[in-house]
């Protein structure tokens, strides 16, 4: 005898409604605070920088001896002039372009170079590895200040060298995050697979390591613009920045340190409060972006 | 990582935040008055140029140690012959501050008889003329040693030195000079050294004879050097305590701070009015305004850029006084240069660039004052006798209409760049000239000195006029030492690449007392970087040692305004002084850069 109970049919538990990857993305994003904060700032950023200088036209090439040192709104300058007559809310724009391409450019540069290096360094392993990592190493040992000031003294300082240069002393951090990353990943079924089935060790690189690192990468560019940004505004107010009329904010902030004892506030902390606010609001977004390739944050 | 990503934009925000406090307080120092520092009547506090020390105490230097705090310090010990200064307004020869009381050229202009003053030595014995004739015996057997000898000039150019009696003495010239030139820039060399005690080449050794021949007087300089060469004796060595100042070494230390004391036995009419002078060195200007900020200095200087905070310096109890340099300020033109110089040696095209540049609104805007216009060779402030009308009213103001215009008159023409292009090549009136083809463009590289704000002004604004004409210019700042090697190049068997160099921060040229170009401007020499070379200018270079025309300096001045070997720039002070307000520095600063602490006194 079989003593069975009927168990009541199980009622269907109400199914969450499967939003789409883009949306969820979004809103683990959107859910850090600091990192929508961040992103509105660059944005507002990129708008004053690049889009400013079409409703606030002001002359950045020519200086204006007569109109030299005026105090903000005197003759129609908002922010004032700078001490060879450069109206100075134009020149943030301006100077902000300078900055934050340098930044972007010099970030992504190392970025690319440091990823492949690092991922080729743990891939390959054995002396490869330890060869490429004692070569970070060294480098990381040598101050980038110092090797840029001594390179801006050797060479004409311009916006392609500076970024070139930043970028080519910026890599060796994601060099190393990468080489770890690659070291996790290349034990991995998929990429066994791939090399069983005869791939080349180049297409293991490019198709699996690096794509499955690139949350490590995309985190760690965000900072590294943001530490690019901080160089040049270093190089600049030591003087050995992009050369008159062209300008950042670094090199506004050196011009105006001569006159901190005089009160003219608005030849130093305008363009101080710019390079921090974008420096910030990268780092935030950095952590935002962090957050959102961290598994442990997903499961939040 | 989430701790280390929040601490990452926490500790931006915090040294931010740092900075900004550190700013305000900076700024809040600004309002801080008061009268501190010394107050001590008997004493008072100077700053040396940055990163110069004194190292060098006897008369006669070797070429090593010629800076000019150097001869500063040692006027105030041992009188020289001749002084010349600016103190009263004017180059001029300044007759307290000399051990020559009176001369006389002969008819025929070959001798000058010179008479002492009544000038004794600190150990009591008078200053004659062997004391005279000592140094020139020492200088004439170690010329080569010697620096500032020139072959051919001092002490060459005397061909006897005759003893009238103790004080009075005649040189004899192997030709006639020009007066000025002798009197300013070669008597000015010489100075009474105490023979009764220094001659003679060991410790302990007696006192001789041994400077008139060649032998001794070599053994002489030798053992004076030496003694010289250690500058932690300098306050004890019994040789340095013979002066015939109105001062002595109390304290000379490595680093090159000095302290001076009057001299109580001097018997001149230049006493010392405060008894302690002590002499600080600085290694950067930023260290001595921080000094300066705080009260400890009687006497020292700021940069240009901090004229904009002058009511800061004043609230601290200083008087601004900006001291005029004896030099004027120029960039050469590389001549030489292979692509460029062909079009340099267009005397249209210096005119035009001269036209370009602003030179009343970077004195005044960018300088804030501290530099004054110069439009040719002679110093123009204070003015004097040697210049000329031509330079003197400018014969190429601002004007960048004018500068287009010789330029379009001359065959260029802008492109869609709007740079100007050779397009009438040739040497006709109406073409470009000699060597420069059609085609080329007037992009232009000024190689400049980094690490000043007025100079990097100055150049922006000289960009911005160039620009304007159609000059496109490229500026190239690197530092000084790197300028002054890359001047030498095309000398050197280098690149001889550049173009235009500035060099000229702190003014680009110091003259003595009579500014002749014979350095600069003549066609060999070595400072002529440029590679100037104009027979006539060559001819009034020469005429200004030799002729005896009263005008013959105007006559030059004139010359090198019209012909602009080199682009004339503003020329900046020797420095901006801050002076505390019950120092009396008796009189105008020196543009010779000298000292003259015996003249200041506390009110």
């Amino acid at each position: 005898m079989s003593d069975v109970t009927a168990t009541p049919a199980a009622t269907p538990a109400p199914q969450p409604r499967t939003a789409k990857p883009g949306r969820r993305a979004l809103a683990r994003f959107t859910s850090n605070r600091l990192a929508v904060f961040g992103l509105i700032v660059l944005v507002l950023f990129l708008i004053f920088c690049f889009l400013g200088p079409l409703f606030y036209q002001t002359d950045q090439v020519h200086t204006n001896l007569s109109e030299a040192s005026l105090r903000p709104g005197e003759r129609g300058h908002l922010l004032g002039t700078d001490d060879v007559g450069y109206d100075v809310l134009g020149r943030l724009m301006i100077a902000g372009q300078t900055s934050i391409i340098i930044g972007l450019a010099a970030g992504v540069l190392a970025t690319l170079i440091g990823s492949f290096w690092g991922a080729i360094a743990g891939y390959v392993g054995g002396w490869v590895d330890s060869v490429m990592m004692r070569i970070v190493d060294a480098g990381i040992a040598i101050p980038a200040t110092f090797l840029l000031l001594i390179i801006s003294t050797i060479a004409r300082p311009s916006v392609p060298l500076m970024i070139l240069v930043i970028g080519l002393v910026s890599w060796l951090v994601p060099a190393r995050l990468v080489r770890a990353e690659s070291i996790s990943l290349k034990s991995r079924e998929y990429v066994l697979a791939i090399r069983a089935m005869g791939g080349t060790h180049s297409r293991a690189i490019s198709r699996h390591i690096i794509p499955n690192s690139v949350g490590t990468i995309i985190v760690n560019a965000t900072f590294q613009v943001a530490d690019a940004i901080l160089l040049v505004a270093y190089i600049s107010f030591l003087g050995m920045g992009v050369q008159k009329p062209a300008t950042d904010w670094g090199a506004m902030l050196t011009s105006g340190i001569s006159y901190t004892y005089g009160g003219a506030w608005w030849l130093i902390l305008p363009a101080g409060f710019c390079i921090v606010l974008v420096v910030v609001a990268f780092n935030c977004i950095g952590d935002g972006l962090r957050d959102y390739f961290d598994v442990k944050g997903r499961l939040k | 990582m989430r701790t280390l990503s929040t601490r990452r934009w926490v500790a931006t925000v915090a040294a931010a935040a740092a900075a900004t406090l550190i700013l305000a307080g900076c700024a809040g120092g600004a309002d801080n008055g008061g009268d501190s520092g010394a107050s001590n009547k008997d004493n008072v506090t100077y700053a040396l140029p940055a990163g110069t020390g004194p190292n060098w105490l006897l008369p006669m230097s070797p070429p090593d140690k010629m800076a000019t705090h150097n001869k500063a310090l040692k006027s105030t010990m041992w009188v020289p012959l001749f002084e010349y200064d600016g103190t009263g307004g004017a180059m001029d020869w300044d007759k307290k501050a000399s051990a020559a009381k009176s001369y006389e050229f002969s008819a025929d202009g070959t001798s000058v008889k010179i008479t002492l003053n009544d000038l004794d030595w600190s150990d009591g014995k008078p200053v004659t003329s062997r004391d005279v004739e000592f140094w020139y015996n020492l200088a004439r057997y170690n010329n080569t040693k010697i620096g500032g000898y020139s072959k051919g000039n001092m002490p060459d150019n005397v061909t006897k030195f005759e003893i009238n009696d103790d004080k009075n003495f005649t040189l004899t010239f192997d030709k006639v000079y020009n007066q000025d030139f002798l009197l300013a820039n070669q008597l000015t060399l010489i100075y009474p050294m105490p023979q009764h005690v220094w001659d003679k080449s060991a410790d302990g050794e007696a006192v001789g004879d041994l400077d008139r021949d060649e032998a001794g007087a070599q053994k002489v300089l030798d053992y004076l050097f030496k003694q010289a060469e250690d500058m932690s004796t300098y306050a004890t060595n019994p040789l340095w305590k013979t002066v015939s100042g109105p001062y002595t070494v109390a304290k000379w230390t490595d680093a090159g701070q000095v302290e001076l004391t009057a001299n109580e036995k001097y018997t001149g009419v230049d006493k010392a009015k405060i008894k302690n002078v002590t002499f600080m060195p600085f290694t950067s200007a930023d260290a001595e305004m921080n000094v300066v900020r705080s009260g400890d200095l009687d006497y020292g200087y700021i940069t240009s850029a901090q004229l904009s905070s002058k009511a800061q310096f004043e609230n601290l109890g200083y008087k601004i006084d900006p001291w005029k340099g004896w030099s004027i300020t120029y960039m050469p033109y590389n001549f030489a240069n292979p692509t460029m110089g062909p079009v340099y040696k267009q005397l249209y095209v210096r005119q035009a660039l001269q036209h370009a540049i602003d030179q009343k609104s970077i004195s005044d805007v960018i300088w804030k004052g501290a530099a004054t216009p110069g439009y040719g060779p002679i110093p123009q402030d204070p003015a004097t006798d040697y210049l000329s009308d031509e330079q003197k009213n400018n014969p190429y103001p601002f004007d960048l209409k004018a500068s287009e215009k010789l330029f379009t008159d001359h065959g260029w023409k802008k492109n869609a760049q709007g740079v100007l292009t050779c397009e009438n090549a040739g040497s006709g009136a109406d073409q470009c000239g000699d060597g420069i083809a059609a085609g080329q463009a007037m992009n232009i590289v000024v190689t400049t000195q980094n690490g000043s704000q007025e100079t990097d002004n100055m150049m922006a604004e000289i960009k911005s006029s160039l620009q304007k004409v159609g000059v496109n210019m490229t500026i190239d700042a690197i530092p000084l030492d790197s300028v002054l090697t890359e001047a030498q190049s095309c000398k050197t068997g280098g690149d001889c690449k550049w173009e235009l160099v500035f060099f000229g921060t702190a003014g680009s040229w110091y003259f003595s007392a009579y500014p002749n170009g014979e350095r600069v401007f003549a066609k060999d020499t070595k400072w002529n970087a440029g590679q100037y070379d104009n027979p006539e200018a060559e001819q009034l270079i020469t005429d200004l040692t030799f002729s005896t025309d009263k005008d013959i300096a105007k006559k030059y001045s004139a010359l090198l305004a019209k012909d602009l070997p080199v682009m004339w720039m503003p020329n900046p002070v020797y420095q901006v002084s801050v002076i505390k307000k019950g120092l009396d520095i008796g009189g105008q600063q020196d543009p010779g850069a000298s000292f003259y602490p015996q003249r200041w006194s506390w009110k």
